[in-house]
Protein backbone atom coordinates (compact mmCIF):
# COMPACT_ATOMS: atom_id res chain seq x y z
CA UNK A 1 0.00 0.00 0.00
CA UNK A 2 1.47 3.42 -1.01
CA UNK A 3 1.21 5.98 2.05
CA UNK A 4 1.83 9.79 2.17
CA UNK A 5 3.19 11.47 4.99
CA UNK A 6 1.44 14.05 5.81
CA UNK A 7 1.19 16.00 9.31
CA UNK A 8 3.40 13.43 10.14
CA UNK A 9 0.87 10.88 9.84
CA UNK A 10 0.70 7.93 7.33
CA UNK A 11 -2.40 7.94 5.17
CA UNK A 12 -3.52 5.72 2.32
CA UNK A 13 -3.09 7.93 -1.12
CA UNK A 14 -7.02 6.91 -1.86
CA UNK A 15 -10.16 8.30 -0.51
CA UNK A 16 -11.32 6.73 2.82
CA UNK A 17 -14.26 9.06 3.81
CA UNK A 18 -17.80 8.55 3.41
CA UNK A 19 -19.24 8.96 -0.31
CA UNK A 20 -22.67 9.30 -2.05
CA UNK A 21 -23.45 8.05 -4.93
CA UNK A 22 -25.97 10.04 -7.44
CA UNK A 23 -28.43 7.94 -9.21
CA UNK A 24 -31.44 10.45 -10.91
CA UNK A 25 -33.02 8.80 -13.83
CA UNK A 26 -35.85 11.25 -14.24
CA UNK A 27 -35.92 14.39 -16.09
CA UNK A 28 -38.92 17.02 -16.07
CA UNK A 29 -39.69 18.00 -19.58
CA UNK A 30 -42.65 20.15 -18.71
CA UNK A 31 -45.87 20.60 -20.63
CA UNK A 32 -49.27 20.45 -19.53
CA UNK A 33 -52.54 18.85 -20.44
CA UNK A 34 -56.44 19.81 -19.84
CA UNK A 35 -59.15 17.49 -20.74
CA UNK A 36 -62.97 18.42 -20.87
CA UNK A 37 -65.97 15.95 -21.28
CA UNK A 38 -69.09 16.66 -22.36
CA UNK A 39 -72.43 14.72 -23.26
CA UNK A 40 -71.51 13.10 -26.50
CA UNK A 41 -68.27 14.51 -27.07
CA UNK A 42 -64.52 15.26 -25.42
CA UNK A 43 -61.86 17.09 -26.11
CA UNK A 44 -58.27 17.01 -24.99
CA UNK A 45 -55.53 20.07 -25.54
CA UNK A 46 -51.88 19.77 -24.81
CA UNK A 47 -49.01 22.94 -25.11
CA UNK A 48 -46.11 21.80 -27.52
CA UNK A 49 -42.91 23.03 -25.65
CA UNK A 50 -40.70 20.21 -24.84
CA UNK A 51 -37.65 21.65 -22.08
CA UNK A 52 -35.56 21.42 -19.69
CA UNK A 53 -34.93 23.98 -17.04
CA UNK A 54 -33.69 26.91 -19.30
CA UNK A 55 -33.41 25.83 -22.36
CA UNK A 56 -36.06 24.28 -25.14
CA UNK A 57 -35.98 21.21 -26.90
CA UNK A 58 -38.82 21.50 -29.56
CA UNK A 59 -41.87 24.21 -29.66
CA UNK A 60 -43.41 21.69 -32.23
CA UNK A 61 -44.02 18.35 -29.56
CA UNK A 62 -47.40 16.74 -29.70
CA UNK A 63 -48.02 15.09 -26.43
CA UNK A 64 -51.16 13.35 -27.15
CA UNK A 65 -51.28 10.13 -28.17
CA UNK A 66 -54.23 8.69 -30.06
CA UNK A 67 -54.97 4.54 -29.03
CA UNK A 68 -57.79 4.48 -30.44
CA UNK A 69 -60.94 6.00 -32.58
CA UNK A 70 -62.33 6.72 -29.08
CA UNK A 71 -59.51 7.34 -27.00
CA UNK A 72 -56.62 9.84 -26.53
CA UNK A 73 -53.54 9.77 -23.80
CA UNK A 74 -52.16 12.91 -22.85
CA UNK A 75 -48.98 13.00 -21.18
CA UNK A 76 -46.40 15.42 -19.54
CA UNK A 77 -43.64 15.14 -17.21
CA UNK A 78 -40.55 13.01 -18.43
CA UNK A 79 -40.80 12.39 -21.82
CA UNK A 80 -38.09 9.38 -22.14
CA UNK A 81 -40.97 7.76 -19.72
CA UNK A 82 -43.86 9.07 -21.94
CA UNK A 83 -42.47 7.48 -25.38
CA UNK A 84 -42.10 4.27 -23.30
CA UNK A 85 -45.17 4.28 -21.89
CA UNK A 86 -47.00 5.04 -24.78
CA UNK A 87 -45.49 2.58 -27.19
CA UNK A 88 -46.29 -0.80 -24.20
CA UNK A 89 -49.98 1.00 -24.24
CA UNK A 90 -50.03 0.83 -28.35
CA UNK A 91 -48.86 -2.68 -27.90
CA UNK A 92 -51.25 -4.02 -25.35
CA UNK A 93 -54.30 -2.36 -27.39
CA UNK A 94 -53.02 -4.29 -30.58
CA UNK A 95 -52.49 -7.44 -28.36
CA UNK A 96 -56.04 -7.11 -26.75
CA UNK A 97 -57.69 -6.28 -30.63
CA UNK A 98 -56.32 -9.44 -31.52
CA UNK A 99 -57.03 -11.75 -28.34
CA UNK A 100 -60.31 -10.28 -28.09
CA UNK A 101 -61.44 -9.44 -31.73
CA UNK A 102 -62.93 -6.04 -30.66
CA UNK A 103 -61.90 -2.62 -30.43
CA UNK A 104 -60.56 -1.67 -26.32
CA UNK A 105 -63.19 0.81 -24.78
CA UNK A 106 -62.09 3.80 -23.13
CA UNK A 107 -63.11 2.54 -19.35
CA UNK A 108 -60.93 -0.59 -20.28
CA UNK A 109 -58.26 1.33 -21.70
CA UNK A 110 -58.45 3.51 -18.63
CA UNK A 111 -57.89 0.03 -15.95
CA UNK A 112 -55.21 -1.03 -18.07
CA UNK A 113 -53.42 1.87 -17.46
CA UNK A 114 -53.73 2.08 -14.12
CA UNK A 115 -52.50 -0.99 -13.76
CA UNK A 116 -49.48 -0.33 -15.90
CA UNK A 117 -48.56 2.40 -13.88
CA UNK A 118 -48.97 0.60 -10.31
CA UNK A 119 -46.55 -1.91 -12.11
CA UNK A 120 -43.88 -0.07 -12.04
CA UNK A 121 -44.65 0.95 -8.41
CA UNK A 122 -41.38 1.86 -7.12
CA UNK A 123 -39.79 2.62 -10.17
CA UNK A 124 -42.31 4.56 -12.04
CA UNK A 125 -43.45 6.22 -14.79
CA UNK A 126 -42.39 9.82 -13.95
CA UNK A 127 -45.75 10.99 -15.96
CA UNK A 128 -49.02 13.32 -14.98
CA UNK A 129 -51.43 11.33 -17.66
CA UNK A 130 -54.48 12.32 -18.93
CA UNK A 131 -57.11 10.01 -20.77
CA UNK A 132 -60.02 11.60 -22.46
CA UNK A 133 -62.56 9.41 -24.96
CA UNK A 134 -66.02 8.21 -25.33
CA UNK A 135 -66.88 5.65 -22.91
CA UNK A 136 -69.31 1.90 -24.27
CA UNK A 137 -72.41 4.05 -24.24
CA UNK A 138 -70.69 7.16 -25.92
CA UNK A 139 -70.49 9.43 -23.54
CA UNK A 140 -67.75 12.08 -23.25
CA UNK A 141 -65.34 10.80 -20.30
CA UNK A 142 -61.74 12.30 -18.75
CA UNK A 143 -59.78 9.72 -16.49
CA UNK A 144 -56.54 11.01 -14.54
CA UNK A 145 -53.55 9.65 -13.26
CA UNK A 146 -50.75 10.06 -10.16
CA UNK A 147 -47.16 8.40 -11.35
CA UNK A 148 -48.03 5.40 -9.37
CA UNK A 149 -51.84 4.71 -10.90
CA UNK A 150 -54.24 6.23 -8.89
CA UNK A 151 -57.15 6.53 -11.55
CA UNK A 152 -60.40 8.97 -11.07
CA UNK A 153 -63.16 9.31 -13.36
CA UNK A 154 -64.30 13.19 -14.01
CA UNK A 155 -65.58 15.28 -16.41
CA UNK A 156 -62.40 17.76 -16.58
CA UNK A 157 -59.03 17.81 -15.74
CA UNK A 158 -55.81 19.89 -15.70
CA UNK A 159 -52.29 17.89 -15.43
CA UNK A 160 -48.67 18.54 -16.00
CA UNK A 161 -46.38 21.68 -15.14
CA UNK A 162 -49.33 24.04 -14.89
CA UNK A 163 -51.95 21.63 -13.95
CA UNK A 164 -51.82 23.08 -10.17
CA UNK A 165 -52.54 26.37 -11.85
CA UNK A 166 -55.05 25.82 -14.04
CA UNK A 167 -57.12 23.16 -11.95
CA UNK A 168 -59.10 25.61 -10.22
CA UNK A 169 -59.62 27.86 -13.31
CA UNK A 170 -61.42 24.79 -14.56
CA UNK A 171 -63.54 24.37 -11.01
CA UNK A 172 -64.68 27.71 -11.16
CA UNK A 173 -65.25 27.64 -14.95
CA UNK A 174 -66.48 24.36 -15.81
CA UNK A 175 -67.71 22.96 -12.65
CA UNK A 176 -68.84 25.52 -11.32
CA UNK A 177 -68.29 25.58 -7.70
CA UNK A 178 -68.77 26.89 -5.20
CA UNK A 179 -71.80 29.35 -6.37
CA UNK A 180 -74.76 29.57 -5.14
CA UNK A 181 -77.74 29.61 -8.08
CA UNK A 182 -76.01 28.22 -11.02
CA UNK A 183 -77.63 25.61 -13.57
CA UNK A 184 -75.14 22.58 -13.67
CA UNK A 185 -75.75 21.57 -17.29
CA UNK A 186 -74.16 19.98 -19.89
CA UNK A 187 -71.13 21.84 -21.42
CA UNK A 188 -71.85 22.59 -24.88
CA UNK A 189 -68.45 21.93 -27.20
CA UNK A 190 -68.11 25.69 -28.35
CA UNK A 191 -67.88 26.72 -24.78
CA UNK A 192 -65.54 23.56 -23.73
CA UNK A 193 -63.36 24.78 -26.98
CA UNK A 194 -63.24 28.56 -25.67
CA UNK A 195 -62.20 27.78 -21.78
CA UNK A 196 -59.56 25.42 -23.29
CA UNK A 197 -57.89 27.64 -24.88
CA UNK A 198 -58.31 30.62 -22.77
CA UNK A 199 -56.73 28.36 -19.74
CA UNK A 200 -53.87 27.52 -21.77
CA UNK A 201 -53.36 31.34 -22.76
CA UNK A 202 -53.53 31.76 -19.25
CA UNK A 203 -50.84 29.25 -18.51
CA UNK A 204 -48.45 30.12 -21.05
CA UNK A 205 -48.23 34.04 -19.11
CA UNK A 206 -47.46 32.73 -16.00
CA UNK A 207 -45.77 28.85 -16.65
CA UNK A 208 -42.52 28.79 -18.60
CA UNK A 209 -42.82 25.32 -19.28
CA UNK A 210 -45.57 25.25 -20.81
CA UNK A 211 -46.23 27.54 -24.18
CA UNK A 212 -45.35 28.39 -27.95
CA UNK A 213 -48.96 26.39 -29.09
CA UNK A 214 -51.42 24.03 -28.28
CA UNK A 215 -52.46 21.11 -30.08
CA UNK A 216 -56.31 20.38 -29.18
CA UNK A 217 -58.02 16.97 -30.52
CA UNK A 218 -61.85 16.42 -30.15
CA UNK A 219 -63.71 13.38 -29.96
CA UNK A 220 -66.79 12.59 -30.91
CA UNK A 221 -68.71 9.40 -32.50
CA UNK A 222 -67.45 10.50 -35.95
CA UNK A 223 -64.18 10.62 -35.10
CA UNK A 224 -61.19 12.79 -34.36
CA UNK A 225 -60.78 16.29 -35.56
CA UNK A 226 -57.63 17.81 -35.07
CA UNK A 227 -57.40 21.50 -34.01
CA UNK A 228 -53.80 24.17 -33.69
CA UNK A 229 -53.80 27.28 -31.88
CA UNK A 230 -50.81 29.54 -31.70
CA UNK A 231 -49.61 31.19 -28.12
CA UNK A 232 -47.72 33.98 -27.31
CA UNK A 233 -44.54 34.10 -29.01
CA UNK A 234 -41.49 33.60 -25.89
CA UNK B 1 -44.45 -45.85 -46.01
CA UNK B 2 -46.54 -45.99 -42.89
CA UNK B 3 -45.97 -50.33 -43.06
CA UNK B 4 -42.96 -49.14 -41.08
CA UNK B 5 -44.69 -47.85 -38.50
CA UNK B 6 -42.73 -48.84 -34.86
CA UNK B 7 -41.69 -47.07 -31.66
CA UNK B 8 -39.82 -44.74 -33.56
CA UNK B 9 -42.85 -42.38 -34.26
CA UNK B 10 -43.78 -41.85 -30.69
CA UNK B 11 -42.06 -38.56 -30.40
CA UNK B 12 -40.55 -35.95 -32.59
CA UNK B 13 -37.37 -35.67 -30.70
CA UNK B 14 -36.43 -39.77 -32.02
CA UNK B 15 -35.33 -40.50 -35.47
CA UNK B 16 -36.18 -43.71 -37.46
CA UNK B 17 -32.72 -45.94 -37.55
CA UNK B 18 -32.92 -45.05 -41.45
CA UNK B 19 -33.22 -41.22 -40.50
CA UNK B 20 -36.66 -40.22 -40.68
CA UNK B 21 -39.12 -38.36 -38.13
CA UNK B 22 -41.95 -40.19 -38.58
CA UNK B 23 -43.87 -37.76 -35.95
CA UNK B 24 -43.28 -34.76 -38.90
CA UNK B 25 -44.09 -36.97 -41.67
CA UNK B 26 -47.50 -37.91 -39.86
CA UNK B 27 -48.60 -34.47 -39.33
CA UNK B 28 -47.74 -33.53 -43.19
CA UNK B 29 -50.47 -36.27 -43.65
CA UNK B 30 -52.75 -34.72 -41.43
CA UNK B 31 -52.48 -31.81 -43.47
CA UNK B 32 -53.51 -33.69 -46.41
CA UNK B 33 -57.08 -34.39 -44.21
CA UNK B 34 -57.40 -30.37 -43.48
CA UNK B 35 -59.70 -27.91 -45.55
CA UNK B 36 -57.81 -26.55 -48.51
CA UNK B 37 -56.15 -23.12 -48.49
CA UNK B 38 -54.90 -21.03 -51.47
CA UNK B 39 -52.28 -18.60 -51.03
CA UNK B 40 -51.58 -16.54 -54.05
CA UNK B 41 -48.53 -13.74 -54.31
CA UNK B 42 -49.18 -10.50 -56.93
CA UNK B 43 -46.78 -7.97 -57.10
CA UNK B 44 -49.91 -5.36 -55.58
CA UNK B 45 -50.22 -8.17 -52.72
CA UNK B 46 -50.93 -11.59 -51.69
CA UNK B 47 -54.65 -13.36 -51.34
CA UNK B 48 -55.29 -16.21 -49.01
CA UNK B 49 -58.80 -18.34 -49.69
CA UNK B 50 -60.19 -20.86 -47.21
CA UNK B 51 -62.47 -23.62 -47.47
CA UNK B 52 -64.21 -23.61 -44.16
CA UNK B 53 -65.89 -27.17 -43.07
CA UNK B 54 -69.16 -26.91 -41.63
CA UNK B 55 -70.39 -29.93 -40.35
CA UNK B 56 -73.61 -29.00 -38.49
CA UNK B 57 -76.37 -26.04 -39.45
CA UNK B 58 -76.03 -25.38 -35.70
CA UNK B 59 -72.22 -24.45 -36.11
CA UNK B 60 -71.37 -20.80 -36.33
CA UNK B 61 -69.38 -20.40 -39.18
CA UNK B 62 -67.85 -16.87 -37.98
CA UNK B 63 -66.22 -19.10 -35.29
CA UNK B 64 -64.14 -21.32 -37.92
CA UNK B 65 -61.19 -18.45 -38.19
CA UNK B 66 -59.03 -20.25 -40.75
CA UNK B 67 -56.94 -16.94 -41.98
CA UNK B 68 -55.26 -15.13 -38.95
CA UNK B 69 -52.85 -12.48 -38.23
CA UNK B 70 -50.76 -14.53 -36.42
CA UNK B 71 -51.72 -17.62 -34.64
CA UNK B 72 -50.20 -21.14 -33.28
CA UNK B 73 -51.21 -24.31 -35.84
CA UNK B 74 -52.33 -26.95 -34.15
CA UNK B 75 -51.14 -29.94 -35.22
CA UNK B 76 -53.39 -33.35 -34.50
CA UNK B 77 -51.35 -36.15 -32.77
CA UNK B 78 -52.39 -39.27 -32.75
CA UNK B 79 -53.11 -38.91 -28.68
CA UNK B 80 -55.29 -36.29 -29.56
CA UNK B 81 -57.12 -38.36 -31.77
CA UNK B 82 -57.43 -41.05 -28.76
CA UNK B 83 -58.47 -38.27 -26.05
CA UNK B 84 -61.22 -37.18 -28.45
CA UNK B 85 -62.46 -41.00 -28.21
CA UNK B 86 -62.41 -40.98 -24.06
CA UNK B 87 -64.67 -38.25 -24.01
CA UNK B 88 -67.09 -40.50 -25.96
CA UNK B 89 -66.87 -42.22 -22.91
CA UNK B 90 -68.26 -39.56 -20.51
CA UNK B 91 -71.12 -38.67 -19.43
CA UNK B 92 -73.57 -36.70 -21.97
CA UNK B 93 -73.84 -33.00 -21.93
CA UNK B 94 -75.72 -31.01 -23.85
CA UNK B 95 -76.39 -26.81 -24.43
CA UNK B 96 -78.84 -25.13 -26.06
CA UNK B 97 -78.41 -21.46 -27.21
CA UNK B 98 -81.63 -18.81 -27.53
CA UNK B 99 -82.08 -16.00 -27.80
CA UNK B 100 -83.13 -15.23 -23.81
CA UNK B 101 -80.35 -17.19 -22.24
CA UNK B 102 -78.19 -20.38 -22.97
CA UNK B 103 -79.54 -23.92 -21.17
CA UNK B 104 -76.81 -26.54 -20.11
CA UNK B 105 -77.83 -30.37 -19.00
CA UNK B 106 -75.83 -33.04 -17.89
CA UNK B 107 -76.34 -36.58 -16.63
CA UNK B 108 -74.47 -37.59 -13.41
CA UNK B 109 -73.93 -41.13 -13.78
CA UNK B 110 -74.47 -42.31 -10.27
CA UNK B 111 -72.54 -45.50 -10.07
CA UNK B 112 -73.53 -46.45 -6.26
CA UNK B 113 -76.47 -45.95 -4.39
CA UNK B 114 -73.86 -45.02 -1.55
CA UNK B 115 -72.86 -42.03 -3.38
CA UNK B 116 -73.96 -38.78 -2.76
CA UNK B 117 -75.09 -37.06 -5.87
CA UNK B 118 -74.22 -33.69 -5.04
CA UNK B 119 -70.55 -34.02 -5.04
CA UNK B 120 -70.52 -34.78 -8.72
CA UNK B 121 -70.45 -31.17 -10.15
CA UNK B 122 -70.55 -30.99 -14.23
CA UNK B 123 -71.58 -27.62 -14.73
CA UNK B 124 -69.41 -25.03 -12.74
CA UNK B 125 -69.95 -21.52 -12.34
CA UNK B 126 -66.30 -19.51 -14.44
CA UNK B 127 -67.48 -16.40 -13.46
CA UNK B 128 -71.26 -14.81 -12.69
CA UNK B 129 -71.39 -13.97 -16.45
CA UNK B 130 -70.10 -17.54 -17.79
CA UNK B 131 -70.63 -21.36 -17.07
CA UNK B 132 -69.35 -24.60 -18.60
CA UNK B 133 -70.19 -28.12 -18.91
CA UNK B 134 -67.63 -31.13 -18.84
CA UNK B 135 -67.36 -34.26 -20.16
CA UNK B 136 -64.53 -36.74 -20.23
CA UNK B 137 -61.43 -37.04 -17.65
CA UNK B 138 -63.30 -35.08 -14.66
CA UNK B 139 -59.36 -35.04 -12.71
CA UNK B 140 -58.30 -33.21 -16.10
CA UNK B 141 -61.42 -30.51 -16.40
CA UNK B 142 -60.25 -29.04 -12.70
CA UNK B 143 -57.57 -27.64 -14.37
CA UNK B 144 -58.90 -25.83 -17.48
CA UNK B 145 -61.52 -24.60 -15.65
CA UNK B 146 -59.20 -22.96 -13.12
CA UNK B 147 -57.67 -21.56 -15.71
CA UNK B 148 -60.77 -20.28 -17.07
CA UNK B 149 -61.46 -18.90 -14.11
CA UNK B 150 -58.40 -17.23 -13.43
CA UNK B 151 -58.08 -15.40 -16.69
CA UNK B 152 -61.58 -14.22 -16.25
CA UNK B 153 -60.48 -12.48 -12.76
CA UNK B 154 -57.35 -11.68 -14.10
CA UNK B 155 -59.30 -9.83 -17.23
CA UNK B 156 -61.65 -8.14 -14.78
CA UNK B 157 -58.64 -6.45 -12.76
CA UNK B 158 -56.63 -5.96 -15.65
CA UNK B 159 -59.66 -4.20 -17.89
CA UNK B 160 -62.81 -3.44 -15.56
CA UNK B 161 -64.84 -5.33 -17.70
CA UNK B 162 -66.46 -8.54 -18.10
CA UNK B 163 -64.22 -11.43 -20.96
CA UNK B 164 -66.42 -12.30 -23.61
CA UNK B 165 -67.11 -16.04 -23.74
CA UNK B 166 -65.06 -16.38 -26.85
CA UNK B 167 -62.03 -15.07 -25.01
CA UNK B 168 -62.66 -17.58 -22.12
CA UNK B 169 -62.68 -20.57 -24.57
CA UNK B 170 -59.45 -19.37 -26.91
CA UNK B 171 -57.70 -18.79 -22.82
CA UNK B 172 -58.89 -22.31 -22.21
CA UNK B 173 -57.67 -23.42 -25.93
CA UNK B 174 -54.25 -22.17 -25.54
CA UNK B 175 -53.76 -24.45 -21.87
CA UNK B 176 -55.23 -27.17 -23.95
CA UNK B 177 -52.86 -27.46 -26.82
CA UNK B 178 -49.72 -26.78 -24.61
CA UNK B 179 -49.40 -30.88 -23.59
CA UNK B 180 -46.01 -31.94 -24.89
CA UNK B 181 -44.15 -28.87 -24.77
CA UNK B 182 -42.11 -28.27 -21.85
CA UNK B 183 -40.18 -24.87 -21.22
CA UNK B 184 -38.21 -23.53 -18.24
CA UNK B 185 -41.01 -23.26 -15.89
CA UNK B 186 -41.32 -27.00 -15.45
CA UNK B 187 -42.62 -29.52 -17.78
CA UNK B 188 -46.24 -29.51 -19.71
CA UNK B 189 -48.69 -31.96 -19.63
CA UNK B 190 -47.71 -34.96 -21.49
CA UNK B 191 -50.78 -35.87 -22.98
CA UNK B 192 -53.66 -34.01 -23.84
CA UNK B 193 -56.63 -33.23 -21.91
CA UNK B 194 -59.70 -36.07 -21.92
CA UNK B 195 -62.08 -33.28 -21.57
CA UNK B 196 -64.33 -31.80 -24.02
CA UNK B 197 -66.29 -28.49 -22.68
CA UNK B 198 -69.37 -26.38 -23.25
CA UNK B 199 -68.99 -22.84 -22.87
CA UNK B 200 -72.41 -21.04 -22.17
CA UNK B 201 -72.25 -17.52 -21.57
CA UNK B 202 -74.05 -13.66 -21.79
CA UNK B 203 -71.73 -10.61 -22.79
CA UNK B 204 -72.58 -7.29 -23.94
CA UNK B 205 -72.23 -6.64 -27.07
CA UNK B 206 -73.08 -10.68 -28.49
CA UNK B 207 -76.01 -11.55 -25.86
CA UNK B 208 -76.30 -15.10 -24.99
CA UNK B 209 -73.20 -17.47 -26.65
CA UNK B 210 -72.79 -21.48 -26.63
CA UNK B 211 -68.92 -22.40 -27.41
CA UNK B 212 -67.97 -26.21 -27.93
CA UNK B 213 -64.42 -27.15 -27.28
CA UNK B 214 -62.74 -30.82 -27.80
CA UNK B 215 -59.07 -31.94 -26.52
CA UNK B 216 -57.17 -30.40 -29.46
CA UNK B 217 -58.33 -27.16 -28.52
CA UNK B 218 -60.59 -26.41 -30.88
CA UNK B 219 -63.19 -23.86 -30.21
CA UNK B 220 -66.47 -23.11 -32.41
CA UNK B 221 -69.46 -21.41 -31.56
CA UNK B 222 -72.91 -23.55 -31.53
CA UNK B 223 -76.39 -23.04 -31.80
CA UNK B 224 -76.69 -26.37 -29.91
CA UNK B 225 -74.27 -28.91 -29.16
CA UNK B 226 -74.20 -32.67 -27.04
CA UNK B 227 -71.12 -33.93 -25.94
CA UNK B 228 -70.13 -37.06 -24.08
CA UNK B 229 -71.24 -40.71 -24.59
CA UNK B 230 -74.88 -40.19 -25.66
CA UNK B 231 -73.46 -37.00 -28.00
CA UNK B 232 -74.22 -38.45 -32.08
CA UNK B 233 -77.91 -39.54 -30.98
CA UNK B 234 -78.69 -35.98 -29.24
CA UNK B 235 -76.92 -34.28 -31.62
CA UNK B 236 -79.48 -35.27 -34.11
CA UNK B 237 -82.51 -34.92 -32.45
CA UNK B 238 -81.03 -31.43 -31.58
CA UNK B 239 -80.58 -30.57 -35.22
CA UNK B 240 -84.39 -31.79 -35.58
CA UNK B 241 -86.25 -29.86 -32.91
CA UNK B 242 -83.58 -26.46 -33.10
CA UNK B 243 -84.91 -23.19 -34.10
CA UNK B 244 -83.98 -19.54 -33.56
CA UNK B 245 -86.35 -18.36 -31.94
CA UNK B 246 -86.39 -20.81 -29.09
CA UNK B 247 -87.42 -19.67 -25.91
CA UNK B 248 -85.18 -20.53 -22.82
CA UNK B 249 -88.14 -22.51 -21.42
CA UNK B 250 -88.62 -24.66 -24.43
CA UNK B 251 -84.72 -25.40 -24.50
CA UNK B 252 -84.78 -26.55 -20.74
CA UNK B 253 -87.69 -29.10 -21.81
CA UNK B 254 -85.82 -29.90 -25.45
CA UNK B 255 -82.98 -30.04 -23.33
CA UNK B 256 -84.19 -32.57 -20.57
CA UNK B 257 -86.33 -34.41 -23.32
CA UNK B 258 -83.11 -35.16 -25.07
CA UNK B 259 -81.22 -36.34 -21.63
CA UNK B 260 -84.25 -38.74 -20.81
CA UNK B 261 -83.46 -40.33 -24.02
CA UNK B 262 -80.07 -41.13 -24.21
CA UNK B 263 -79.72 -41.43 -20.47
CA UNK B 264 -79.01 -45.48 -19.07
CA UNK B 265 -80.60 -44.82 -15.78
CA UNK B 266 -84.24 -43.22 -15.90
CA UNK B 267 -84.22 -39.30 -15.49
CA UNK B 268 -84.82 -37.58 -12.18
CA UNK B 269 -83.79 -34.63 -10.24
CA UNK B 270 -80.91 -35.96 -8.85
CA UNK B 271 -79.25 -37.23 -11.61
CA UNK B 272 -79.49 -34.25 -14.02
CA UNK B 273 -77.77 -31.09 -13.12
CA UNK B 274 -79.37 -28.24 -15.35
CA UNK B 275 -78.14 -24.14 -16.07
CA UNK B 276 -79.21 -21.17 -17.20
CA UNK B 277 -77.04 -17.98 -18.58
CA UNK B 278 -79.53 -15.17 -19.00
CA UNK B 279 -78.58 -11.72 -19.15
CA UNK B 280 -80.67 -10.34 -16.30
CA UNK B 281 -79.69 -13.79 -13.88
CA UNK B 282 -76.60 -14.58 -15.05
CA UNK B 283 -75.32 -17.87 -14.19
CA UNK B 284 -78.01 -19.61 -12.13
CA UNK B 285 -78.35 -23.54 -11.24
CA UNK B 286 -81.24 -25.02 -10.77
CA UNK B 287 -82.98 -26.15 -7.29
CA UNK B 288 -83.66 -29.88 -7.41
CA UNK B 289 -87.53 -28.10 -7.23
CA UNK B 290 -86.84 -26.35 -10.07
CA UNK B 291 -85.57 -29.60 -11.98
CA UNK B 292 -88.56 -31.47 -11.18
CA UNK B 293 -90.71 -28.94 -12.44
CA UNK B 294 -89.46 -29.17 -15.31
CA UNK B 295 -89.44 -33.42 -15.60
CA UNK B 296 -93.22 -32.81 -14.90
CA UNK B 297 -93.83 -30.53 -17.51
CA UNK B 298 -92.17 -33.42 -19.89
CA UNK B 299 -94.51 -36.08 -18.01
Amino acid sequence: MDLIERNNRFLPDYHTGPKQAYFSPYADNGGSIVAIAGEYYAIIGCDTRLSSGFSIYTREQSKLFPLSKTTILGCSGCWCDTLSLTRALVARLKMYLHEHHKQMSTPAVAQMLSTMLYYKRFFPYYISNILAGLDVDGKGCVYSYDPIGHCERGTYRAGGSAGALLQPLLDNQIGLKNMENVSKEPIPLERALAVLKDVFISAAERDIYTGDSIYINIITKDGIKEEKFVLRKD
Amino acid sequence: MFLTRSEYDRGVNTFSPEGRLFQVEYAIEAIKLGSTAIGICTPEGVVLAVEKRITSTLMEPTTIEKIVEVDKHIVLFDQVEYAIEAIKLGSTAIGICTPEGVVLAVEKRITSTLMEPTTIEKIVEVDKHIGCAVSGLMADSRTMVDRARVECQNHWFVYNEKMTVESVAQAVSNLAIQFGDSDDDGSAMSRPFGVAILFAGVDAEKGPQLFHMDPSGTFVQFDAKAIGSGSEGAQQTLQEVYHKSMTLKEALNSALTILKQVMEEKLNSTNVEMVTVTPDRYFHMLSKEEVEEVIKELA
